[in-house]
């Protein structure tokens, strides 16, 4: 007879003002621009929570190209990536946008590229990419930036198949490539990338994922139904391969350590990877979401990885299968003391939001916290904690899409575009706030890449999503500017220069908050480098404590503070600017 | 006592088939007094055969039943024309007998095709075509002779809801309700069919008074409590989950998911040393599910029983690599 198994998987059982001017590394501060300026911080009531910046006034005309083609190609269908960057250190986010290119399953029928946007102070950008000199030369997928050099310029990593680009910034508008020398170029199908120290020498290293082993003659046909139609392939069919991890030997090189230090013990099918100390062993472990292989929990063991995914409870399904794990992301966000980790996938397997046991192991939230409802029919990709309406909380931001254009002839109630979906964290528990955060929730979007950044300098944090084979979408946050805030730019001296991994502690009258710089997180996407410190609607910070990461050991507690603006934090100067 | 899951016309096949490819092959026919030599014996048996390849069943039907009545022949190399002797002869006793309306020989047949030949497509081609007319034959009769019968508006409600036809399905078991507001199992499908619907609030809200009801109705009823705790758990609130699951398991001790369920929420409120009974029966009951071991796993982990993890987490991967692909899962062609 039927099984009640059978009945429980049909029950869908089955089963998270200032700026480095100087090209040559010194410091000249000079400040930001006050935001409000611009924007008043009083809004009326009627604006939405996430406005939506049309091309029109951004003047951010770039669309990505998949190529999408009939051979069903998976790169076709799981790009593309985004990032907030100040690649001219004006204190001004910018934005870049990655985008297909030539490679052996596809020519481009006219140029392709990527796009870097500079930001204009007023709302609009510039297409600077040809001076830049940033275009991609091959099949784009994500990028990850970081001042690798610690010349206080971003440099941008481009994740690309068949191999990637490493783009170090000159700090004249230009930037080189530098990936021969480098040794970055990583050949296969790359994917998401993260800037971390691994090894707490205070460099940035670089740990890269990689998907399956993949090229032209290997891609497969997957068909669907009596009439066989071709549809794009669950990767269980693709051989999983070992992600990488480069360690930065300070001079501009990098030395593939991933066999030295485990990580290529592990095959991998990776999306998504966040950098995060999830034991406060002052190492930074590794988080990766995998598709169809377990995800990866890479415990730093003071320089080796020893992967402890399925026992730590963060690997597989409640149900002992793999997922399709993809974006991923770290953040405390019920101020314990402790990362809890969120990691997305696909239709009917539920999104999961691991709460850190302390112990090295986790315990999905996500069932209690309503998350597990809300996307029981939704395909995540980008997702990030964040503090979006600065009441000292961090709250979640997904994008939704699913992979295969053929999924609505497939599957009833799922659909190939889907919308955003955000969760207030209200310090007791979570909100579903879509349906109330603009009309953008209302749109159904082919959502990848997503990056969190503040384009406007409200302290408000604003989002970029990256749509396949579409525009990308700009969304401007008025939420954030409801509450007051301060903003921290933090640069290491010993520590690494991006202080990926730092600690920043803060104490607002009644509100003692703690939050952490993760590296990456997200999908294939980088992030605004700014932390902002919601005081929701106190007007002073008492004080902040910045624990600086290894091999700083320092940890420095400032007083005085402004709000509603952003301040930079230099290691071991003992004053911000 | 057991409640039954709602049936459905397609699912009274599946049940068919896998009863054959379970069950026992049946009684075996009174023997011959004299054995026919080897030799005798096989050129009756392909004279029959030839019979009913001619059409002419009632001739060949006798020979054939008797053919298949004997000890299946080891399969070695020197024998294997008898084995292929066994299989057309056993194919066409089942054929006769469907064209002759003798169901219990074809059955008979059916089933020890199943046995002997386990994946041989045709097989399981006629087997299913075989039942499927044997379910449909039961369902008109029962139109038939009882039309105004629960059993028969129940089989209405159900085959509305193989086809999703979810409002319609639940008209009908309303009726049925309505003629006797305390017949077992229907609040129970009329909860089932709420959560069908959709995954709103209301749905959901609608589905537990539905199985509330059912057990109000009847308090062994382990399939509502289970989806009441299914209910708590997807929504993580594990207290109630685990009552639900316990008192599931409790009613009917044979009842696998209720075990693994109770297992997965008493884990998941980290009560994880009361977690390993529930998940070790689990695994006893179904050792090739690999959220049994995995969740065993980690409840032994937690409780300091490294070892014991480890070697469940051997198990998950063992029988996860065997898991059969997921619906949504794509076949390379």
């Amino acid at each position: 007879m039927i099984s009640r198994r059978r009945w429980l998987q049909l029950l869908g059982l089955s089963g998270f003002s200032s700026a480095f001017a100087a090209a040559n590394g010194s410091a000249a501060l000079k400040p930001f621009a006050n935001a409000s300026s611009l924007w008043p911080l009083d809004e009326p009531d009627s604006l939405p929570a996430f406005e939506e910046i049309p091309a029109s006034k951004s003047g951010i005309t770039w669309t990505h190209t998949a190529g999408l083609s009939p051979e069903m190609y998976m790169p076709e269908t799981v790009g593309p990536g985004c990032a907030f960057l100040d690649y001219d250190n004006d204190g001004w986010m910018d934005i870049y946008l990655v985008n297909s290119g030539p490679c052996d399953f596809y020519t481009p029928p006219h140029p392709l590229r990527n796009a870097l946007y500079r930001n204009n102070r007023d709302g609009t950008f510039t297409d600077v990419t040809v001076k830049a000199g940033v275009a991609g030369s091959a099949y784009g997928m994500g990028v990850a930036v970081g001042d690798y050099d610690g010349d206080g310029l971003p440099d941008i990593y481009l994740t690309q198949y068949p191999h990637s680009i490493l783009y170090h910034n000159n700090g004249d508008g230009t930037f080189t490539d530098v990936t021969a020398k480098a040794g970055l170029a990583a050949p296969g199908w790359a994917t998401s990338a993260v800037w971390f120290d691994y090894n707490n020498d205070g460099l940035l290293d670089l740990f890269v994922c990689r998907f399956v082993d993949f090229d032209k003659s290997k891609n497969i046909y997957c068909g669907y139904g009596a009439e066989n139609k071709r549809w794009y392939c669950k990767p269980t069919v693709y051989t999983p391969m070992p992600c990488w991890l480069f360690r930065n030997n300070g001079n501009g090189t990098f030395t593939d350590v991933s066999k030295d230090v485990g990580i290529s013990k592990s095959p991998a099918k990776a999306w998504g990877v966040v950098a995060a100390d999830i034991n406060n062993d002052g190492w930074m472990d590794l988080f990766v979401g995998n598709d169809t292989v377990p995800n990866f929990l890479f415990a730093n063991r003071k320089g080796r990885f020893e992967e402890i995914g399925l026992l730590a409870g963060v690997g597989l399904s409640p149900f002992g299968l793999a997922r399709s794990g993809m974006g991923v992301d770290a953040a405390d966000y019920d101020q314990d003391g402790w990362l809890d980790l969120f990691v997305t996938n696909v239709d009917h397997e539920l999104y999961s939001l691991y709460h850190n046991n302390k112990d090295e192991t986790f315990a999905d939230a996500a069932p209690g916290a309503g998350i597990s409802a809300a996307t029981k029919m939704l395909s995540g990709w980008g997702v990030k904690f964040f503090d979006y309406d600065n009441d000292g909380n961090v709250d979640i931001l997904l994008c939704n899409g699913h992979p295969d254009l053929m999924v609505e002839q497939r599957l009833q109630n799922v659909g190939y575009r889907e919308r955003l979906l955000l969760f207030q964290n209200t310090g007791k528990g979570w909100k579903n706030l879509s349906a109330q955060s603009g009309p953008i929730f209302s749109r159904a979007l082919a959502g990848r890449g997503m990056a969190v950044g503040d384009f406007d300098n409200d302290g408000s944090l604003d989002v970029l999503i990256a749509q396949n084979d579409d525009a990308p979408v700009l969304l401007r946050n008025h939420a954030g500017r409801q509450n007051h805030w301060l903003g921290l730019k933090l640069v290491g001296r010993k520590a690494n220069s991006d202080a990926i991994g730092a600690k920043v502690t803060y104490q607002a009258g009644d509100l003692l908050r703690h939050a952490w710089k993760v590296g990456g997180g997200s999908y294939l996407s980088s992030h605004d480098p700014r932390m902002v410190l919601g005081l929701g609607q106190r007007k002073k910070v008492d004080w902040v404590e910045v624990k600086w990461p290894n091999p700083s050991e320092k940890t420095e507690r400032f007083t005085e503070l402004p709000v509603d603006r952003y301040i930079t934090i230099v290691e071991g100067q003992g004053g911000w600017k | 006592m057991r409640t039954p899951i709602p049936i459905t016309v397609g699912l009274i096949l599946v049940m068919a088939v896998q009863a054959i490819c379970y069950g026992q092959a049946p009684p075996k026919s009174k023997p011959s007094l004299e054995a026919p030599s080897a030799a005798s014996s096989e050129q009756g048996v392909e004279h029959a055969i030839d019979l009913a390849a001619k059409g002419r069943c009632q001739e060949a039907l006798p020979a054939l039943k008797l053919a298949v009545s004997r000890p299946p022949a080891k399969q070695t190399a020197a024998n294997s024309s008898g084995k292929q002797l066994e299989y057309r002869a056993a194919m066409a006793a089942a054929k006769c007998a469907m064209s002759l309306n003798q169901a219990q020989t074809a059955i008979n047949a059916l089933f020890i095709l199943k046995r002997d030949f386990p994946h041989d497509p045709e097989v399981l081609y006629i087997t299913t075509h075989y039942f499927s007319e044997l379910a449909m034959q039961a369902s008109q009769e029962l139109a038939r002779e009882a039309p105004t019968s629960y059993q028969a508006q129940e089989l209405q409600a159900e085959s509305f809801e193989s086809q999703g036809r979810w409002d319609q399905a639940a008209a009908e078991y309303q009726k049925i309700l309505d003629q006797n507001a305390n017949v077992p199992g229907i609040h129970f499908r009329l909860g089932r069919v709420a959560l069908s619907k959709g995954d709103s609030e209301s749905d959901t809200q609608e589905a537990k008074k539905e199985f509330e009801q059912e057990l109000k109705i009847d308090p062994s009823n382990a399939a509502a409590e289970f989806s009441l705790g299914e209910i708590a758990r997807r929504t993580g609130q594990w207290n109630d989950a685990i009552t639900h699951f316990s008192i599931a398991a409790k009613i009917d001790s044979g009842f696998a998911e209720a075990y693994l369920a109770l297992g997965m929420s008493l884990a998941a409120a980290q009560k994880f040393a009361d977690a390993v009974a529930p998940l070790e029966k689990y695994v006893k009951i179904v050792p090739e599910d690999p959220a049994g071991h995995y969740q065993l796993a980690i409840a032994y982990d937690r409780t300091g029983r490294k070892e014991s993890a480890a070697k469940e987490m051997q198990l998950q991967r063992e029988t996860a690599a065997k898991a059969p692909p997921s619906a949504t899962t794509a076949t390379p062609q």
